[in-house]
């Protein structure tokens, strides 16, 4: 709260004081009032002009500065009201209750919305649940009953599969609960399960899976692993080169404070204005315009988990040459001094 | 012969399960009542138990923990909960896998055979017709005259041994290769078999993997 502005908004104040004050100096003159009795009543008028002015200036003073202060200083404002004195003076009482007022509706909204989301949250949860049944029921049927056709079907079926996932890991990602556990688990583990998913689609598309140097021991959640490495995969055979030497290499790095792992294609590679967006929200950038068939939502979720479980998640990519997707996993020592 | 039991509410899954189970030699009894699931499993005494976690009146979890007070029948939670959570608890609780829905056949299976093996005796050794094949040595033997397999090679021969006279198809064989960390191409399983079947003629079996065109080999 400034003075000057203060001075500005209760100018007019002082402009009647001062027409009164001429119409009563005139009077004075009028009834031949001596001059040491105009004295010292302009005396007395200055010292309670003066009063008027900053009793109610100071006042005010502490608890506007407090609010306006506070609001910066706050990472959520909207608390403000919590770090407040409730004021002393009239308007500032009214401007307290209307702001806690406000704030009450206002969460009694919020509460209503994260309700509703927890309960969609719940329902999808359980309607993926539902889901998988069928659909497990459909591979068994394509299994038990071989065939062209039901090979066909089985692929169709694992696309399915791989969408529901999709938005399984997406809801989980996106939300504050924590829907993870973090134990130790081996990578060659989590890469076994992840070829072995993905294994007609390698097969069919003539990519070759090549393991090598992944026996390390990492501290995350092997299901949200498995996911995360399956949408990069999935990339990787999305977007192959039509060549005879199709390959995607995964092999693991470790040093003394990290474990890396690197999966490598020789696929059609990200053009570089592309490389910074490649785990934005439903971009799929050239690529995606060439081979048309991607939400782009895989790596912006797999981003997500990552950043959820604490790995680091980069791509480095040459067009026309190769893709190489890095995961670095840190080393817990204090975990390993438990151990 | 094998008793599987299958505990699962849902008809149709239950029925598939139960058609793929059958034609791999297993004897499947499916449960039916879930009010005193505990007791009927125990009745039938089943080698092996499927059991899923959302099933009516208990749930899944609570059940294994009650039948783990009273037997040590080896279970396979089989759920479509796939969470790394339930994952842990169910394997705190005493099962001996866990497998999310859907799930690729293949691996089912595998992972019920793995399972009967480590609980019954485990036989490392198996003979085809006159040969004694050493699982662990990786070696076959006629007589005096032995040969050397790769793992490769191991893995495809006691598979179609296990799987004498019926149609195994490239899809099986690929499935436990990968499943046993060795990712090979089409290109590869073709040589590997060609390999193998060179040993075998090598040994005095000329001709007894069969090639059926477009589903799969079969071993005489």
């Amino acid at each position: 709260m400034k003075f000057s502005e203060y001075l500005k908004d209760n100018i007019y104040k002082i402009i009647i004081y001062l027409i009164c004050y001429s119409i009563n100096l005139l009077i004075y003159l009028a009834f031949k009032v001596p001059k040491s009795v105009i004295i010292s009543t302009l005396f007395t008028e200055i010292i309670s002009l003066t009063l008027i002015f900053l009793i109610p200036y100071y006042r005010k003073k502490k608890f506007y500065n407090d609010l306006l202060l506070n609001i910066k200083a706050l990472d959520k404002s909207y608390l403000v009201l919590e770090t407040l004195n409730k004021p002393e003076f009239y308007e500032g009482k009214i401007l307290y209750q209307a702001l806690y007022d406000i704030n009450k509706s206002m969460n009694e909204n919020v509460k209503k919305i994260e309700k509703h989301f927890l309960d969609f949250k719940e329902y999808i949860e359980m309607w993926i649940h539902e889901v998988k049944i069928p659909l497990a029921t459909l591979i068994l049927i394509s299994n038990n009953h071989r065939g062209l056709f039901a090979k066909k079907t089985k692929r169709e079926l694992k696309r399915l599969e791989n969408y529901v996932d999709e938005v399984l890991y997406y809801e989980r990602s996106e939300n504050a609960e924590k829907d993870y556990l973090i134990k130790e688990v081996n990578l060659s583990e989590v890469i076994k399960n992840v070829g072995l998913k993905n294994m007609d689609d390698l097969l069919e598309n003539k990519i070759d899976f090549l393991v090598k140097d992944v026996n390390f021991h990492v501290l995350t959640d092997g299901k949200w692993l498995e996911f995360i490495l399956g949408q990069i995969i999935n990339n990787s055979i999305k977007y192959k080169k039509n060549i005879k030497n199709s390959y995607i290499k995964i092999y693991g790095e470790e040093s003394l404070n990290k474990t890396t792992l690197i999966i490598e294609d020789n696929g059609i590679g990200i053009k570089k204005h592309d490389l910074n967006q490649v785990f934005d929200k439903t971009f799929t950038g050239d690529n995606g315009r060439v081979v048309n068939k991607s939400t782009g939502m895989g790596l912006f979720i797999a981003k997500n988990m990552c950043e959820k479980l604490g790995h680091k998640i980069h791509i480095e990519s040459v067009y026309n040459e190769y893709t190489k997707v890095f995961i670095t996993f840190a080393k817990n020592e204090y975990y390993d001094v438990i151990k | 012969m094998y008793k599987i039991m299958i505990v699962e509410d849902d008809e149709a899954i239950c029925e598939e399960l139960k058609n793929l189970l059958e034609s791999n030699n297993y004897e499947v009894v499916i449960l039916k009542n879930f009010a005193d699931a505990c007791n009927e499993i125990l009745l039938n005494s089943p080698h092996l138990i499927l059991l899923d976690i959302n099933i009516p009146y208990i749930n899944g979890e609570i059940l294994l923990q009650d039948l783990r007070k009273k037997s040590d029948i080896p279970v396979i939670m089989v759920t479509s909960i796939n969470h790394e959570k339930d994952e842990a608890l169910s394997i705190l609780y005493g099962a001996d896998d866990y497998i999310t829905k859907p799930y690729n056949p293949y691996i089912l299976l595998l992972r019920i055979k793995a399972i009967l093996k480590r609980t019954t005796n485990n036989y490392l050794e198996i003979t085809y017709k006159e040969l004694k094949f050493d699982l662990r040595k990786y070696t076959l033997k006629k007589g005096n005259i032995e040969i050397i397999l790769t793992k490769n090679e191991m893995l495809i021969f006691s598979y179609l041994i296990s799987h004498q006279n019926k149609i195994v198809t490239r899809d099986e064989l690929m499935t436990i290769l990968w499943d046993n960390a060795l990712y090979i191409n089409e290109n590869a399983l073709t040589v590997n078999i060609s390999r193998l079947r060179g040993k075998l003629k090598e040994i005095g079996y000329d001709n007894v993997i069969i090639t059926r065109k477009g589903l799969g080999y079969i071993l005489t």
